[in-house]
């Protein structure tokens, strides 16, 4: 018995020797399913069948709900992937937390930098370096029925006409449904306003007063009567479905939701009237491909990551996997710029603003959704704003306190 | 009852055992201190070197020629060993080097080789360091602006941002030879001292009269004379060594200045203010320690306090390992140590069978439990989760703000009362409110529902008791959910109902008495089906014979409620209700997505409330107290309940 055990243990030990000998073994981990998920396993065995390379890459599917609590807990102990893709709103906390993500400047010239769309560079920039490259981006837009309107709104102007002629609230039909309830939703409004979080640095600035001018714009659309009440995220979606909201405000994850036979077009969210016709700005998130810090195979991994983040792979993932990818290159191929939804998000995308990647920002939801609340109740926004900054002024410095 | 020669033996290895703690122990921390001392000065005395080196690159204008003059005319006068490196951040430019390595096709300036760890790890070095000095002039958390490790040689590695016109632009890294060992002198002295005292305590043992408390008495003095003439003697030589320290750091202080000045001579760059020889022992945010002086004197108040912390610090070390012989001393003389011994010795099969489940019990329940008192004494964040949890020690900082706050309410603008619903007591309130109010709902519900079932001759009951547990069997999420939807303030199936009745829908989430509302009705609908299984089933094992002879007797059915069924009842019912007490107390789910809160955080209860300080705002430690907290009032509740009960079932 203990010599059976004792032969497993050195089994179990010499195995991954044995592996390591072979060449580098690159084990990548991601959270896509169904066909994202096929893309990205045809990208990876295209990398992997390149003549004349030993860099073998390994995908695994980790489920997205518990994907960055596994990266917090495994990568800083060397238990990790060698890559990893993820959003940007998580980098910062990584990065605090040391031993997580791998600094890539070394690597990185200005060349290959301006290969992407620079906003996607700069959601992946942290204390002024860089730390992964960015694979795609994901961004609201305005999507519509196109039974029920032809030519959607290029103004807020605009959108309170239709959307008034749209709604008939005793049938349950609205013109625009969207989570307006919702901060990363309602930040497209203040953002275009030139409202902030943050800034400069990690100041927060919630009532600085374009963000106050920005919700009084909200506070107008609420009046105006053509969004339903308390929208969550299966009201949003059923509404849409049934042809009783004729527009949504929503991301590349809501076209999934939508039921065969509702025939939609996508558009840019419409100009703020008010604001001379600024555009409104939404937060765009930004999956980034990062190096685990304790992988000791960084320049082969960092192959790896340059060749999933360039145009090859791009025009792969994003006609077969619906990605929005964040090279430049890959919209110039003909069969990318024909795909409307594709270059609709590329157009939009285009005035997007990286939402804050620093740690500070998980301070701010619970404020700033406060804050909404009340505002959509009816409160002044200057007196909520107002309050919800204390608040994250109060928890910014509490978690800078320390000792 | 002990005969004496056992007492005495057990007294002699007990101050055997306390003498090898107490005076053991304080000679080991002691060696600490000294050990500790080398250390510090030998990172103080790098750390003048790598600044002035610092300050030399800046002067040379951080780049070119010069500054590869300068440093060559630098290591000339350094031992053998020692090696500098300057890098340009832009364009990863390895500016100038003295490194033995960097020669040939490596000498500097060269672009640092992308497929070099070492030079990534130069370059990563160098971005860090800039990150921290921007990150913390902006004002964000303090990150370390300048680094220092141990080299496997021994030797030590020291790296300082390189600022030029107020812009981290690069770094300077210095490699210090090792420094030449210790001469330790081996424990000899106090092995005699302890031998000495033991003999002493034979001796004596054998005059006193053989009693437990004067021979423990005898050894606590012999173990306290150990200990303090240990003290006596090694504090007074480390205050000493101290001294000598900051006497040399002072010198190398100054021979590092006067050397500076030369070579800035030499190479004609004298220019520009003065060189400050106490801007180059600092911490580790760059800010001066205030020890040494411009030209490299002695600040003699600095160096006092510094004094006094060191002696505060290896008094403490004694008086600990002092208190830890003693532990021993009493553990052995009293003979507790015995009696475990021969407990694990004498029912060692019993031992044997319960060791899998003590050893799991500790790992899984002691030890998360521990670390989670422990964590909440911390600062704990997600800035700093990295460090151990003694540099982040703040003793009870967490508890007091959470539990001294009592600014429940203020006077708004208006007059009119506005409520904190973040403050800890708002909170444990409304939970109080929510635990009673829902247990209190749960039972009546469920006890009128089990009565109703156990009629007699009820048709169909089987259907019904199906139908009625069925809430009960469905997962609580779905059920939270589906609720919330149906108090939507447009599409709810409860606003719908309103509206058929004629009355203006409400906006269920948007006052705090309605919320409450939502989350009360469902929550009392997942609890009383438990209520109902539990009193049903102690109302079948109530005999029928009791309610007869209560009919022959003329009680009328009131009577007989309250003087045969509840009083039958309570056996099942008080452990039922303690249960749902502890579980509606900390119940997450419902209130986390039913109410979410809303509005504005005055329908958390306590353990949300944590969940929130943890994982939406990252104050780790804070988030601990709080559940530290919450553990401390179910504890106390149940050691009253428990108390409360038991009393009345005496009767």
């Amino acid at each position: 018995m203990r010599k059976l055990t004792l032969l497993l243990l050195t089994a179990a030990l010499a195995l991954p020797a044995a592996a390591a000998a072979q060449g580098a073994r690159l084990v990548i981990w991601h959270a896509y399913r169904g066909g994202e998920k096929a893309a990205f396993e045809k990208v990876i065995a295209a990398f992997n069948a390149r003549p004349g390379t030993k860099v073998k890459a390994e995908p695994l599917a980790v489920p997205f709900d518990a994907f960055a609590d596994k990266v917090s807990a495994a990568v800083p102990r060397g238990k990790g992937p060698d890559v990893f893709i993820y959003a940007q709103d998580r980098m910062g906390g990584w990065i605090e937390a040391g031993n997580t993500v791998e600094p890539i400047d070394f690597f990185v010239d200005d060349a290959l930098k301006k290969k992407y769309i620079p906003t996607t560079i700069e959601a992946l920039t942290y204390r002024g370096s860089l730390w992964g490259l960015p694979l795609d981006y994901k961004v609201i837009t305005l999507i519509y029925n196109k039974k029920l309107i032809a030519t959607p709104p290029k103004t807020t102007a605009e959108l309170y006409k239709v959307g008034a002629a749209l709604t008939n609230k005793p049938a349950g039909k609205f013109g625009l449904a969207w989570a307006y309830n919702d901060f990363y939703y309602v930040a497209s409004l203040l953002n275009g306003n030139g409202g902030a979080v943050f800034g400069p640095g990690t100041k927060p600035t919630l009532n600085a007063p374009a963000n106050v001018t920005g919700m009084a714009q909200l506070q107008g659309w609420n009046k105006a009567g053509f969004m339903p009440a308390e929208p969550s995220v299966a009201l949003i979606t059923s509404l849409f479905n049934e042809g009783k909201a004729a527009m949504v405000f929503s991301g590349p994850w809501f076209l999934g939701e939508i039921a065969a036979g509702v025939e939609y077009g996508l558009a840019p969210l419409p100009g703020i009237s008010e604001a001379g016709g600024k555009p409104m700005r939404p937060w765009m998130t930004v999956e980034g491909v990062f190096i685990a810090a304790p992988s000791k195979q960084k320049e082969a991994a960092f192959e790896l990551v340059k060749y999933l983040t360039d145009v090859e792979a791009a025009k792969v993932l994003a006609l077969e996997g619906r990605f929005t990818p964040a090279v430049k290159a890959v919209y110039d191929d003909p069969a990318v710029a024909r795909d409307a939804q594709i270059s609709a998000f590329k157009k939009q995308v285009e005035v997007a603003v990286p939402m804050p990647n620093v740690p500070e920002m998980t301070m701010v939801w619970s404020p700033a959704t406060t804050a909404l609340n009340k505002i959509n109740a009816g409160a002044s926004p200057q007196g909520a704003l107002d309050t919800a900054q204390k608040a994250v002024e109060k928890d910014v410095a509490g978690l800078r306190k320390g000792k | 009852m002990n005969d004496p020669r056992t007492l005495r033996r057990r007294f002699t290895l007990g101050l055997a055992l306390a003498l090898a703690l107490g005076v053991g122990g304080a000679w080991a921390l002691l060696r600490g201190e000294q050990a500790n001392l080398r250390e510090e000065l030998a990172m103080r005395r790098g750390a003048v070197t790598a600044m002035a080196l610092d300050l030399l690159a800046q002067r040379a204008g951080g780049e070119g020629e010069p500054l590869r003059a300068l440093l060559a005319a630098w290591q000339a006068g350094q031992p053998a060993g020692t090696e500098v490196r300057v890098v340009r951040l832009s364009g990863a430019q390895l500016e100038a080097s003295t490194a033995r390595v960097d020669v040939g096709e490596l000498a500097a300036p060269r672009r640092l080789a992308r497929s070099s760890p070492e030079d990534k790890v130069l370059f990563d070095r160098g971005q860090r360091l800039r990150g921290a000095v921007d990150g913390n002039r902006e004002g964000g958390a303090t990150k370390r602006e300048r680094e220092v490790e141990r080299l496997p040689s021994g030797g030590l590695r020291l790296a300082a941002p390189l600022e030029l016109d107020g812009a981290v632009v690069g770094l300077v890294q210095v490699d210090l030879p090792p420094e030449p060992p210790p001469r330790a002198p081996g424990p000899w002295r106090e092995l005699l001292g302890v031998a000495v005292l033991l003999g002493a305590f034979w001796l004596a043992a054998r005059m006193l009269p053989p009693r437990g408390w004067s021979l423990g008495l005898l050894a606590a003095a012999l173990l306290l004379a150990g200990v303090g003439g240990l003290g006596a003697s090694e504090v007074g030589r480390l205050e000493q060594d101290y001294r000598a320290a900051q006497r040399e750091l002072s010198r190398h202080a100054g021979e590092v200045k006067a050397g500076a000045e030369r070579l800035l001579a030499a190479q004609g760059l004298a220019a520009g203010p003065g060189l400050d020889a106490g801007r180059w022992d600092v911490d580790q945010m760059r800010r001066p320690r205030g020890l040494i002086g411009p030209s490299g004197q002695l600040v003699e108040a600095q160096a006092a306090a510094e004094v006094r912390k060191a002696r505060g610090d290896a008094t403490g070390a004694l008086v600990a390992a002092g208190l830890l012989g003693l532990l021993g001393l009493g553990l052995v003389g009293s003979g507790l140590i015995y009696r475990f011994g021969r407990a694990l010795v004498v029912h060692r099969q019993a031992y044997r069978y319960i060791a899998p489940a003590m050893l799991g019990t500790t790992v899984l329940v002691f030890f998360p439990f521990i670390y989670g008192i422990a964590l909440s004494f911390t600062s704990s964040n997600i800035y700093n989760t990295g460090a151990p949890l003694s540099e982040l020690w703040v003793g009870f900082r967490n508890y007091v703000a959470i539990l001294s706050d009592f600014g429940i309410a203020r006077r708004g603008a208006d007059g009119a009362l506005v409520w904190n619903y973040l403050n800890f007591y708002w909170t444990f309130l409304f939970t109080v409110i929510w635990t009673i109010t829902n247990v209190t709902f749960g039972v009546t519900f469920g006890l009128v529902l089990a009565l109703v079932l156990n009629t007699k001759g009820l048709a169909f009951r089987p259907i019904y008791r199906v139908l009625l547990i069925l809430p009960w069997a469905m997962p609580n999420y779905i059920t939270a959910l589906i609720w919330k939807g149906m108090f939507h303030q447009q599409f709810g199936v409860v606003n719908q109902v309103l509206a058929m009745a004629g009355l203006e829908p409400i906006s269920w989430f948007d006052t705090p008495f309605t919320s409450y509302l939502t989350a009360l009705a469902t929550n009392g609908w997942l609890s009383f089906p438990f209520m109902m299984v539990v009193s049903l089933g102690a109302l079948q094992s109530i005999p029928a014979d009791l309610y007869e002879a209560a009919r022959v007797d003329g009680a009328t059915r009131w009577q007989q409620f309250t003087a045969i069924t509840l009083p039958s009842l309570k056996p099942a019912l008080v452990p039922a209700v303690i249960l749902s007490v502890v579980w509606t107390f900390n119940m997450f789910n419902i209130i986390f997505l039913v109410t979410g809160g809303d509005p504005n955080g005055s329908t958390e209860i306590l353990i949300t409330q944590a969940y929130k300080f943890a994982f939406q705002k990252y104050q780790y430690g804070y988030a601990a107290a709080y559940a530290t907290v919450i553990f401390g009032i179910l504890l106390v509740y149940g050691n009253i309940q428990n108390r409360v009960t038991k009393a009345t079932e005496g009767v």
